[in-house]
């Protein structure tokens, strides 16, 4: 039915998908702890986090500060919304995703005709606005008291008359789980489209982009909106898990360790982000028995040794050694990967000195 | 309190924002780079200067020479270890604003591994008294602090207009290409700023200190507004950016004043968002920026 060529590709597609799939579905009963499980939960939610940030700064080349802002958006507005005014989960879920999308396409108008540091501190200081609304708005959010008694999701039945039963953190991982290879897989469409070709385009040179017709403006509201909509619904799912928000969960560390998450794994590839984001969600955890400090140093140092000395992150050390292996192997040149040949969050140009 | 107390008070602490955020304009200015760590540096020149209190018993003044000391060294430190490594590499202009954000987080929690969580007071012996001068009242630190902020703002802008340095480095700041032309060392024009604006980042932490209590999350809640006084300034605009301090410390002011102190960065950070959507050049615009 298929040709070689296409099943190889199908195979190449499908395939990260299923062991994902394969290791989400075994890790509740192979990861028995409620701390690894737990831990297991934010990383997934991390995944997601850094996968949809990593559109806007891997692909797009902006360089946003202020991600946790769309998540504390995305996680207020579901808890607001199941609490006091009881709606339905799924509702409040999608409402969620719809509201930060929005704040995210309102900050882009404001903001993307700047570049470079200006949008940074254009995003860092979305971030803290945020935050203080969180911390301010006492009517809606309860400010520092926070919002507790947040409802799980609705159990969900399974045909055979069991159901998943959201009392118990194993659902939670299906759910997280699920919906990371969702936004995966939806992320990877997008990139590997003429979109994708679109936001690497901008990223590339915005100039010669808009020459070629691309109307850079939309495609980079566009990535900001569709970054921001998936951290808000992940805000939904976060706070659904948790059960309580506070908004010292949304301080501005937060959008430092996701840009560290998408740095270190690998900007402007698929995978990087992923890996950097369960690597630097789950190794500092393993360190919290010696320290809670050592946890955000190894995110520091991290950060600042990946920039200085390996700009394409895990991935690129990744290729750089498979490329090796195989060259002295097999004595071939290697093509480069597709989609690791980006170079990190913004083009690599010399820059004039000035 | 009088609209007038709250404009003073305002004005003694934006004098002392214009000093951290002068910091960062001068190395924006000749560099074009963000230096994230920047009130990092700032936490722990206090630290360094409660350290020179409590331990070795030197006097307040002294230990806000070292609290600048420790501040011009961390901008040789990261110079030399963040800076031009990633400037011979010629990556692009946002690299070193990422490996700063790593700096500033490394060193935050650095500070806290060593100095612990508990919030340490910095000693000074003008907190007490207070100078009355009719209806306003000022405590003796706010005033040396508003002396020596001025003074040191005045002897920027003299070394800035009339050195052979001050000159250079705004030649840097202008087209460090024509200025290497013209013979200036632009590595050691860079150098020199690293130091000053770090030196006054660390002076910064010394008259700041005692009106603070210090911990390994203060310099995080001075960087944003000093990014928000630097960009409502005018990025690499030093005039911009002394007019804008001394708005912000008067905003912040007033609305801790008559509001609530949780809505002051609010009100600031509004500022920032609409300076940026409809003046992106700061309120003073120099040039037109490359960057917007």
């Amino acid at each position: 039915m298929f040709s070689s060529l296409a099943r190889q590709q199908w195979v190449r597609s499908s395939l990260p998908v299923l062991v994902a799939a394969v290791v989400i579905m075994t890790a509740p009963s192979l990861v028995t702890g409620s701390f690894w499980q737990r831990v297991i939960i934010l990383a997934l939610f991390n995944v997601v986090l850094a996968m949809s940030l990593n559109l806007v700064i891997g692909y797009t080349g902006l360089l946003a500060l202020g991600h946790g802002a769309f998540l504390g958006i995305g996680a207020y507005t579901s808890a607001v919304l199941t609490t006091t005014y009881e709606w339905a989960f799924w509702a409040a879920f999608f409402v969620a995703g719809i509201t930060a999308a929005a704040c995210g396409l309102l900050l882009a108008v404001i903001t993307l005709r700047l570049r470079g540091h200006y949008l940074a501190i254009a995003t860092l200081g979305f971030a803290v606005i945020v935050y203080q609304v969180l911390m301010n708005w006492i009517d809606v959010t309860r400010g520092p008291l926070g919002i507790p008694g947040i409802p799980t999701p609705p159990n969900i039945p399974l045909g055979n008359g069991t159901e998943l039963d959201f009392g118990l953190p194993a659902a939670h991982i299906y759910l997280a789980g699920a919906f990371a290879i969702v936004c995966y897989v939806l992320i990877r469409r997008i990139v590997n489209s003429p979109m994708g070709d679109a936001l690497r385009a901008v990223r590339e040179d915005e100039i010669s982009a808009k020459s070629l017709g691309i109307r850079t403006f939309a495609w980079k509201c566009f990535a900001f909106t569709v970054a921001a909509f998936a951290a808000g619904l992940t805000g939904s799912l976060y706070a659904g898990y948790m059960g309580i928000l506070e908004p010292s969960a949304f301080v501005l560390t937060v959008s430092f360790t996701l840009l560290a998450m998408v740095i270190v794994g690998g900007a402007g590839t698929l995978v990087g982000p992923v890996i950097g984001a369960l690597v630097l969600t789950i190794v500092p955890e393993a360190l919290r028995e010696v320290g809670p400090e050592y946890r955000m140093i190894l995110y520091g140092l991290a950060l600042t040794l990946v920039v200085l000395f390996f700009p394409q992150g895990l991935v690129g050390i990744g290729a750089a050694l498979r490329s090796r292996f195989r060259s002295s192997s097999r004595s071939k040149p290697d093509e480069p990967p597709s989609d690791s040949t980006g170079t990190g969050f913004a083009k690599e140009v010399p820059v004039d000195a000035s | 309190m009088t609209l007038l107390q709250l404009v003073l008070n305002g004005l003694v602490q934006g004098s002392l924002y214009v000093i951290v955020a002068l910091g960062l304009t001068l190395i924006f200015g000749v560099l074009v780079k963000i230096n994230f760590a920047h009130a990092e540096f700032l936490m722990l020149a206090a630290f360094a200067g409660v350290v020179s209190i409590d331990t070795f018993n030197l006097s307040y003044g002294v230990s806000v020479l070292v609290a600048t000391l420790v501040g011009a060294s961390l901008g040789v430190a990261i110079e030399f270890g963040i800076f031009r490594p990633l400037r011979k590499r010629r990556t692009d202009e946002l690299r070193p604003l990422v490996a700063t954000v790593g700096v500033s987080i490394l060193l935050q929690n650095l500070a806290l591994l060593y100095f612990g969580p508990n919030p340490r007071q910095y000693q000074s012996p003008y907190m007490q008294k207070t100078i009355e001068l009719g209806e306003l009242y000022l405590s003796y630190q706010r005033a040396i602090v508003f002396v020596v902020a001025v003074a040191a703002i005045c002897a920027l802008f003299v070394f800035l207009r009339r050195t052979a340095p001050g000159r250079a480095m705004r030649a840097v700041s202008q087209d460090s290409d024509a200025a290497s032309l013209m013979g200036i060392n632009v590595s050691r024009i860079v150098l020199m700023t690293f130091v000053i604006g770090s030196a006054l980042a660390g002076l910064g932490g010394g008259l700041l200190g005692p009106m603070l209590v210090i911990e390994p999350t203060v310099g995080a809640n001075i960087i944003v507004l000093s990014f928000a006084i630097v960009v409502i300034g005018g990025f690499g605009n030093v005039n911009g950016t002394v007019i804008a301090g001394l708005l912000v410390g008067i905003i912040e002011s007033l609305v801790t004043g008559y509001l609530e102190a949780g809505l002051s960065s609010l009100a600031i950070f509004g500022v920032l968002l609409l300076t940026l959507a409809v003046r992106p050049t700061g309120l003073i615009a120099e040039r037109v920026e490359q960057n917007v």
